[in-house]
């Protein structure tokens, strides 16, 4: 009992304040991917690597749309390692819980 | 000495074996069919090589046969694999169970997935497939499309039945307190005794090893990945190097030294988990909620070292894809804290009497049946099962490492408990070693044109030795088995139960490790 104690102490408090207190990942995190519009060229070679196949493109009215969808992604860097022009990144962000699918997908689009 | 034991067995079943191949550690000999149980008896009993996996591959397209490999682990790293051809027109195979009990699952197995029968199996009931699925669809025939939804029908599944006077039936399950994963457990009791258990599990089976035959190969990794949550490097690992072995490749020093830090991390995560599950659910709340802590402080490590706090997304065929070279220090510094940190909770966990109480004599496992079975991992050498895999097949960077296989006979809870805790510091000297003679050079070397073939792929996950079968036609996956350690572990749990009582179960379920995920693929 004295010893459970003593290393009951000895640890201390271990919990963090989270939420309330954000919790930064570490540099590196395999997190929510990026898309930075400037740089892509729509050459697709993302929307081939990746694994679960949450990212794709389309055209509508004369618009040329790329879609990445969080909803299925595996956070595996596939397409981060592929993209040319380095318009894909993983972040360091986790929060990703939604209400909508819709709330999920990140687009960007291009006038053709 | 692999020459001559090929000899030895041509020359004891001279006109039964019809051809033989070799490639790497691993020796094919293609035999009649109707010679096969008594050429694996032989292997098995008279040479005493355990029995690993059976698995069927359809090959009508090539020569109008099915075919069925046993694959055996022989001593001086070696395999042995007899394979039968099986006749669409006459889909039946000799029993092996009788004489193996170990090929029980996987016979089974077979009958689902590709409708070939075992004759003469002394338990013929369905184990994948459940009674709604019906007659004549085998997903693992090449002629089975992937898209194919089969309509449901009515069927019965019958239960082992302990009949007599004040014996009650216990039905645990599939639904479970808890978010686990589902699994049926039929107990008989007499009382608080238990009689006998029966599980039937399969209740989420994902066509796993289906998928893998529409996948690339790079994308295949990540599926490997994911078959068993908390053993992706394993899975991951033996996947890539099955398909390495297969392109001839062999991956930068670097990297394999990286791939055995992995799996280590992930050998002592688990079982700091295990340790917190087993002290949770004989009432120590305190030493689970340290062992927790400690599998945090580890899930931490991870995330810091590979982005992911299960090491996800690191293998790849031919390397790494992340160098972790600069972590050296993190990593050493982090560990010797852990040390310090499990050696004082497993000193307060061992001698207290309530935990020795729960644990030791619960959930006996004799070495008898852990061999028939193949029981493989902490629960196999808990029960004097002397096996590893990081020793007898040895891969990555452990040839060059040092480390203890720990084994205990009593095959008690506290037993495999014992084991883990060994295991734990051995990883941890493992990391210290690997780290200290990390070598320089490239973590990746380029797999392209893979030339067809196929190729065994093994590790020491947490739970026991995992083994991949990859053949590659085409430069893509034509069949991909996986036989994760559950498969062959579930099945000792009817035997770990006998005798103790009910509210031992979850000890003796926790004490075993058992993945539904990677069992049910």
């Amino acid at each position: 009992m004295f010893e459970i104690l003593i290393k009951t102490l000895k640890t201390g408090t271990v919990t963090t304040k989270y939420p309330q207190k954000p919790d930064i990942a570490p540099l590196g995190f395999r997190g929510k991917p990026e898309l930075l519009p400037e740089k892509c060229n729509f050459c697709g070679e993302c929307v081939k690597a990746c694994p679960p196949g949450v990212i794709w493109l389309d055209e509508e009215k004369g618009e040329k749309r790329f879609t990445l969808s969080c909803c299925g992604c595996i956070f595996c860097g596939m397409c981060e390692e592929v993209c040319p022009c380095g318009a894909i990144r993983l972040t360091r962000e986790y929060e990703l819980g939604s209400k909508t699918k819709d709330d999920l997908l990140t687009i960007i689009r291009r006038r053709v | 000495m692999s020459e001559e034991l090929i000899e030895t067995i041509k020359k004891e079943f001279r006109s039964n074996v019809f051809d033989e191949t070799v490639s790497n550690n691993e020796h094919y000999l293609t035999v009649k069919k109707e010679a096969a149980v008594r050429i694996c008896d032989y292997l098995y009993h008279t040479l005493d090589f355990p029995l690993i996996s059976i698995f069927a591959t359809d090959e009508r397209a090539k020569d109008g046969c099915f075919k069925i490999h046993y694959i055996f682990s022989c001593k001086d790293d070696m395999f042995i694999i007899i394979k039968i051809k099986v006749e669409e027109t006459s889909p039946r195979f000799a029993t092996l169970t009788h004489k193996i009990p170990a090929a029980n699952w996987y016979e089974r197995e077979i009958q689902d997935m590709f409708g070939l029968v075992p004759v003469g199996h002394p338990d013929p009931r369905r184990l994948i497939h459940f009674e709604d699925w019906p007659a004549g669809f085998y997903p693992l025939r090449k002629d089975f499309d992937i898209r194919t939804k089969p309509p449901r029908v009515k069927g019965e599944y019958i239960y082992r039945r302990v009949e007599g006077e004040g014996v009650y039936e216990i039905p645990v399950g599939p639904v479970h307190a808890g978010v686990i994963e589902p699994g049926h457990f039929r107990f008989s009791v007499a009382g608080e005794p238990i009689l006998n258990l029966e599980i039937r599990h399969f209740y989420t089976h994902k066509g796993v090893e289906k998928l893998f035959e529409s996948l690339s190969i790079d994308k295949a990794v990540f599926l490997a990945e994911r078959i068993s949550g908390d053993n992706s490097v394993a899975h991951s690992a033996a996947f890539c190097q099955a398909v390495e072995k297969v392109a001839g490749v062999d991956i930068p020093p670097h990297a394999k030294y990286i791939r055995t830090i992995l799996l280590e991390l992930e050998r002592i995560y688990n079982h700091f988990g295990d340790i917190a599950g087993i002290a949770t659910d004989v009432a120590y709340p305190f030493g689970a909620a340290h062992a927790n802590r400690l599998k945090e402080q580890v899930m931490q490590l991870n995330e810091k070292v590979t982005g992911s706090r299960l090491l996800r997304g690191m293998n790849t065929t031919g390397g790494v894809r992340r160098d972790i070279g600069d972590k050296n220090e993190l990593i050493s510094k982090e560990l010797a804290t852990l040390q310090n940190n499990f050696r004082e909770l497993m000193e307060l966990l061992i001698s207290s009497p309530s935990v020795a109480d729960r644990i030791e004599t619960t959930g006996r496992i004799s070495n008898e049946i852990a061999k028939g079975l193949h029981v493989v991992g902490p629960a196999g050498r808990a029960s004097g099962i002397d096996g590893d895999t990081r020793r007898d097949h040895p891969y990555a960077a452990y040839p060059e490492l040092e480390f203890k296989v720990p084994v205990r006979k009593a095959g008690d809870v506290n037993a495999r408990t014992l084991v883990r805790a060994d295991e734990v510091y051995e990883s941890i000297m493992l990391i210290q070693q690997a780290l200290s003679r990390l070598p320089e050079g490239d973590i990746r070397t380029d797999v392209n044109q893979i030339p067809d073939g196929y190729a065994l792929g093994y590790t020491e996950a947490p739970r026991g030795e995992t083994l991949y079968w990859v053949h590659i036609s085409n430069g893509r996956i034509e069949r991909c088995k996986v036989r994760d350690p559950s498969f062959c572990n579930w099945l000792a749990i009817e035997y770990a139960v006998l005798d103790n009582i009910v509210p031992d179960f979850p000890i003796i379920n926790k004490s075993l490790s058992l993945s539904y995920s990677g069992n049910d693929m």
